[in-house]
């Protein structure tokens, strides 16, 4: 009797297993996601200064470039200095002024459109450009592969940020340079630079599913390479693919901040985090605000990013280990 | 093995043509003159002319870059356009100073990086691994010239304890060193954790435990032994972000080193001083590259190098 009981309820508990519904790898991933704590406060920032940068010409209270009344309103400190003896404070400038008297926190939240624009423009260049090279070079062999191997030889001997200051310091007074304010130029180097990384990424994963049944079964009833390659190995290799970008999100806008801070960046007076802390450093031992609030949004932006990227790669490949 | 080596090495003489080929071309490609620089006092025609004859930038860029080509493999790097040296002096002199900075970083981090990894892998989810992961989170994130503002206002402008212009005592040698050994450091400790991670969880450290070793043998001699491996191959991407980060760190603390000059020298078109700073740097990556890979070959010899 007793064996029976046990008998019928582990039958009904494989019934229920059958029954449950399926979830997909990317619900799976989904859940993990969400579960991780650290990559739900990075995406509340990152969507914090989404907004702001979205809204930055109604949100900002000033014109970023207004010279708000010279030199009474010059290196204004922030109003909470004013409780431990900030005698420089006006009400009417929440985070203070800079050097030229211009209201920080507008220029802050310009500042905050550049760095979403460049993590979001190149990289999807570089996506378009890397999977498809990638794929081609991995799936098709040749001389495109031949092609890609002998570039990615010649950019890996390149530091990355070396070979993005050549390219916009030498076009930064062309036609190209002149676009955006230098941004475009700024996108076309990053693109040029990072494509290749992702390209082999994808070739190397490419490379090793081809000979897998699914593929070999694919071909033997005679599906098209290009179907093969968009509707049998892309999805196949999007979780790599998916971690590789979160993180070259962070990478661009750290690229865009140096180039700003180097002064070969997006062209003054446009407001970028970077470029306000080079022209902050010149009064830094006067008044650190002028730099410091910069240097927080860009930490706090590259911390963020980070903490989703971490988020997906561990969501996606609970394998990997670092 | 030797077949390996001389293939490498080979492979660095096409490698290094495109770079030059790639920089040269996109500095010549730019539009203007190093001397129109500056728009207030402009240089009569006649003057630049002679200017561009006496520095061969008359002549049609590919004639250029075969008789730039020509002089370096003769060991002749240019005169510099801005500082009317021989650039092989203008590097000469600030070589030492960025190889200081450099070896002092890489020290700095590899002294507090594997310790760091190690101790986090052996005490996993605790709160000193947790921190240790916080701060190679932060290293890696946080760009150079970032923590370096936070620190110079902490430690220069707050409690004018260390300077943060110029180069020459240890006070001046602390700061840069520091936040230039930072993010590769964090690499670094991330990379000891997972690989010490995983060799603790190998046969043969079972081995040595039961075969009773002491806790220190075993993890000294036997796991760290085996764990360092990986870490070795970091040490050319560090390299590399060593280099990067000098650019940066050179220019915010004014150390007349060469990473210092080479942003000056863009911004001022100086080609032979961009020329010979490029493919100089290219050159340290690849050689570090094929070093690494030689040592991962004999370190491991599991990985079969052909």
């Amino acid at each position: 009797m007793a064996t029976a009981v046990t008998t019928q309820q582990r039958r009904a508990a494989e019934l229920t297993v059958i029954a449950r519904q399926q979830r997909s790898l990317w619900r799976d991933a989904l859940h993990r996601l969400l579960r991780n704590r650290a990559a739900i406060v990075g995406m509340v920032v990152i969507a914090f200064f989404a907004f702001v940068a979205i809204f930055a010409s109604v949100l900002a209270p000033y014109d970023p470039n207004g010279l708000n009344g010279g030199v009474k309103n010059q290196l204004l400190e922030p109003i909470w200095t004013k409780p431990f003896g900030g005698q420089y404070t006006n009400p009417a400038f929440l985070l203070g002024t800079d050097e030229l008297s211009r209201d920080i926190l507008s220029r802050l939240m310009y500042g905050a459109r550049v760095s979403m624009i460049v993590g979001v423009v190149p990289v999807s260049v570089i996506f378009v450009i890397g999977a498809s090279i990638g794929m081609v070079s991995g799936y098709l062999g040749g001389w495109v592969d031949n092609l890609l191997m002998r570039v990615t030889d010649v950019v890996y001997a390149f530091p990355d940020l070396l070979f993005v200051i050549i390219i916009v310091a030498t076009l930064r007074n062309t036609d190209l340079g002149n676009l955006m304010d230098g941004l475009v130029l700024i996108f076309v180097a990053l693109a040029v630079v990072n494509w290749v990384g992702l390209a082999r990424l994808i070739r190397g994963q490419v490379m090793s599913l081809k000979h897998r049944e699914f593929i070999e079964a694919a071909r033997c009833i005679g599906v098209p390479p290009t179907r093969i390659m968009l509707k049998h190995l892309f999805p196949n290799v999007l979780a790599p693919v998916i971690v590789s970008l979160a993180f070259a999100i962070p990478g661009a806008m750290l690229t865009e901040a140096t180039l700003s801070f180097l002064g070969i960046g997006v062209r003054p007076p446009t407001s970028t985090w970077g470029f306000e802390i080079n022209e902050g450093f010149v009064v830094f031992s006067t008044t650190p605000w002028p730099v410091l609030l910069p240097a927080l949004c860009i930490s706090a932006i590259l911390l963020s990013c980070t903490f989703v990227g971490n988020g997906l790669r561990d969501a996606l490949d609970p394998r990997s280990k670092i | 093995m030797l077949r390996y080596v001389i293939r490498r090495l080979l492979l660095i003489i096409p490698t290094m043509f495109f770079v030059a080929l790639i920089t040269f071309t996109l500095a010549h490609a730019a539009p203007g003159s190093p001397f129109d620089k500056n728009a207030n006092r402009t240089l009569p025609q006649e003057t630049i002319d002679r200017l561009n004859r006496y520095y061969g930038i008359d002549q049609p860029i590919p004639i250029q870059f075969v008789d730039y080509l020509g002089n370096l493999i003769r060991g002749d790097l240019g005169l510099s356009l801005t500082r009317q040296r021989p650039v092989a002096d203008i590097i000469g002199q600030g070589i030492g100073t960025t190889a200081q900075l450099g070896i002092g970083a890489l020290v700095i981090a590899l002294s507090f990086s594997i310790p760091l990894g190690i101790i986090s892998a052996l005490k996993q989810n605790t709160p000193i691994d947790y921190l240790s992961l916080l701060i190679a989170t932060i290293g890696t994130t946080i760009p150079g010239f970032v923590t370096a503002i936070f620190l110079i206002y902490i430690f220069g402008v707050s409690l004018h304890l260390l300077p943060f212009v110029g180069w020459g005592s240890w006070q001046h040698m602390v700061m840069p060193m520091f936040v230039l050994a930072l993010g590769p450091g964090a690499f670094l400790t991330q990379i000891t954790r997972a690989s010490m991670l995983e060799a603790i969880r190998q046969d043969y450290v079972r081995t040595a435990r039961s075969k009773g070793l002491r806790e220190r043998a075993v993890i000294v001699g036997h796991a760290l032994k085996n764990a360092l491996i990986p870490v070795a191959t970091i040490v050319g991407p560090a390299t590399a972000g060593l280099i990067t980060g000098s650019f940066i760190i050179e220019s915010l603390f004014n150390v007349p080193g060469m990473g210092r000059l080479y942003i000056i020298s863009i911004n001022a078109r100086d080609y032979p001083m961009i020329m010979s700073t490029t493919l100089l740097y290219a050159f340290i990556i690849m050689i570090a590259n094929i070093t690494v890979d030689i040592v991962y070959g004999v370190l491991d010899p599991r990985i079969k190098v052909a």
